[in-house]
């Protein structure tokens, strides 16, 4: 496992993973900051992540000093001095618990866990809130991808190491309650910054375990001293929140590096989820391998799905492939919501079309089987079929809703007909001459029954000439012609 | 088009049974004849389509199946992925597709999905209008 850490490979690999890592686990850790309302069950759950993410500091703890018993660790003898200082400091915060943080890191379980309890509680925190339609937990995914977003820009840019102190240096001076206010992606952003600008230095063996134990301790140490004074509190919650602010970011990041880099490596073809597998496209440069090409051409599919997806849903900000996938779920689930409410108070906001609609159904029915096919669309059938509808109002408008219903249109108020019209213009934009083009009518086919999916061309004839016969609402009606 | 589709749909709908039947039943017949348009608008290519369409249709408590070969759920689903398995579930027709394919059918349901709801607020917009103009 220290192999698989130190190999210079590897630390690329591991900066990749903290990416997906801090998706699920700032989650995870947003919700614990947002739990610091003392109740007891927010006692009992972030006591438990606390302990876990302890579990996982001890475990990366032994990871890094042997790396500084190897002399490289000379970079700052202040970390060196700190580390001695800071031990006692290290087993204190470690001496609790157990890992139950690795199977939390590790198998993604808590994933639904914090999402039904975190979300109010983070939402209170941050002030971050959606729509009230969507009720979701925003607030962990906007900093899942906040942190994902900046760790990639930081990694393009190469991760200067004057980058990581200067952010660093805010989590200092923030006291805790502004630490836990500005959130968790500027706490777990230090850490991986430094762990990036350690590992593009130049000596690879050592420099990565330096960088880790660096940002751990430095972390420690400015949070220990942010936190001084919040120490000598018996209560559990705050003083171990501080504490593990540091570890928190670190510890899952090192027990799922090498977890997962042992899985990635050790399978090559790795089908299932996309998420994890995306991460390691940088390992498998080689393509060697008929498997790992069709892999990487089902990613890039799946990615350009993804890009489709994220233009047609709104807030389509994220850039987390998991939180996107879950804002599209949301905003599937609200359409269908919006569409079981509109239909509900559909029933007397209808009643106004409806019955000029209805009784030409009724009526028209049995019209329906005669003259089916009135002329071609040609613009004098058009303007006949208008002056015979304008003479069929004038007498009764039954009658002339029976022979609009013959010839298979229907009569709706301008404003709709418009309305509608661009409506569903955008959608039906590559089939192309779908906005309401005056004068132009084509016949329809037999109504009621499934249409063939013809040229799917809408055409809006205003018949103006017949309105000013006197029918009424004049000025609002038009005839629509649609067809397909 | 949807519009008329649905417009005639509605008719159909309101004509059956004007008073005779509960709203809750209006309700639920008027996004039946929702989804049933839009599928049938959306066309026979989509997947999703023939799906919502094979739902609606077999709704009316058709018990004896027709002895058609259907191939149905090619490849069994590995969940996972609890994001990926919600999102089977909530586009129709998404059990047996491919991930990928299931992302580009989203994709589509989405967009109709969302005209659907745009042609539906319009209606009933217009003839809120309408009758307080009246």
């Amino acid at each position: 496992m220290l192999r698989e850490l130190v190999s210079p490979n590897s630390s690329a690999l591991r900066l990749l993973l903290f990416v997906f890592l801090f998706a699920p686990e700032s989650s995870t850790s947003a919700w614990i900051w947002g739990s610091m309302q003392p109740s007891a069950r927010d006692m009992q759950v972030h006591g438990k992540t606390a302990a876990s993410l302890n579990g996982i500091a001890a475990s990366s703890d032994q990871i890094a000093l042997p790396e500084l018993q190897n002399g490289h660790g000379s970079q700052t003898p202040f970390d060196h001095g700190g580390s001695v200082g800071h031990d006692d400091f290290l087993d204190q915060m470690l001496s609790g618990l157990r890992s139950p943080w690795a199977e939390l890191g590790a198998t993604k379980s808590p994933w639904d866990a914090p999402d039904s309890e975190g979300p109010t509680a983070a939402q209170r925190i941050f002030g971050v809130g959606k729509e009230a339609e969507d009720g979701l937990p925003y607030a962990p995914f906007d900093e899942s991808a906040l942190l994902a977003n900046r760790l990639r820009q930081y990694q393009i840019s190469g991760g200067s190491s004057p980058v990581g102190k200067a952010m660093m240096l805010p989590l200092s001076h923030h006291g805790q309650q502004q630490m836990l206010a500005t959130s968790g992606d500027s706490g777990f952003l230090p850490l991986p910054l430094t762990l990036g600008s350690c590992g593009s230095v130049d000596s690879p063996n050592s420099t990565v375990g330096d960088g880790l134990y660096n940002g751990f301790s430095g972390a420690l140490q400015h949070t220990e001293s942010a936190n001084q004074h919040t120490f000598p509190h018996p209560q559990q919650g705050a003083p171990m929140l501080g504490q593990n602010f540091g570890a928190a970011p670190l510890a899952p990041g090192l027990t799922q590096a090498p977890a997962a880099a042992v899985s990635a490596s050790a399978s090559a073809g790795g089908g299932g989820t996309g998420p994890p597998r995306q991460k390691v496209r940088a390992r498998r440069g080689q393509a060697t391998d008929p498997h790992s090409i069709a892999e990487r051409l089902r990613r890039e599919r799946i990615a350009e799905r993804m890009k489709a997806l994220q233009e047609l849903v709104p807030n389509a900000n994220k850039t987390d492939k998991a939180s996107m996938l879950d804002e599209i779920i949301d905003y599937v689930k609200f359409l269908q919501l919006q569409v079981k409410v509109l239909s509900m108070s559909r029933l007397g906001g209808a009643a106004a079309v409806a019955p000029l609609v209805a009784d030409m159904s009724s009526e028209g029915q049995s019209s329906a089987g005669r003259a089916v096919c009135a002329a071609g669309g040609s613009s004098d059938s058009l303007t006949v079929t208008e002056h015979q509808v304008a003479k069929l109002m004038e007498e009764d408008m039954g009658s002339a809703m029976q022979y609009l219903q013959g010839k298979g249109l229907c009569l709706m108020p301008i404003s709709l007909a418009s309305a509608i019209s661009s409506a569903t213009s955008s959608f039906h934009r590559p089939h192309s001459s779908s906005s309401a083009t005056l004068g132009h009518l084509h016949p329809l086919p037999n109504a009621g029954s499934c249409d063939p999916p013809s040229s799917p061309a809408a055409s809006a004839l205003s018949a103006h000439s017949a309105m000013a016969n006197g029918a009424a609402d004049a000025a609002k009606d038009t005839i629509v012609v649609s067809k397909g | 088009m949807v519009a008329l589709r649905f417009l005639r749909a509605l008719s159909l709908v309101r004509c059956s049974g004007p008073g005779a039947r509960s709203p809750s039943y209006r309700a639920r017949g008027i996004r039946r004849a929702a989804y049933a348009c839009m599928a049938a608008s959306a066309g026979p290519r989509r997947a999703w389509s023939r799906a919502l369409l094979r739902k609606i249709r077999r709704r009316p408590g058709r018990g004896l199946r027709r002895p058609r070969a259907v191939i149905r759920r090619r490849r069994p689903v590995g969940g996972g992925d609890p994001l990926e398995v919600a999102l089977r579930r909530l586009v129709p027709g998404g059990g047996c597709m491919e991930y990928c394919r299931l992302l580009e059918e989203a994709a589509d349901y989405v967009k109709c999905l969302a005209m659907q709801v745009r042609l539906m607020q319009t209606i009933v917009d217009s003839a809120s209008h309408v009758n307080s103009i009246d």
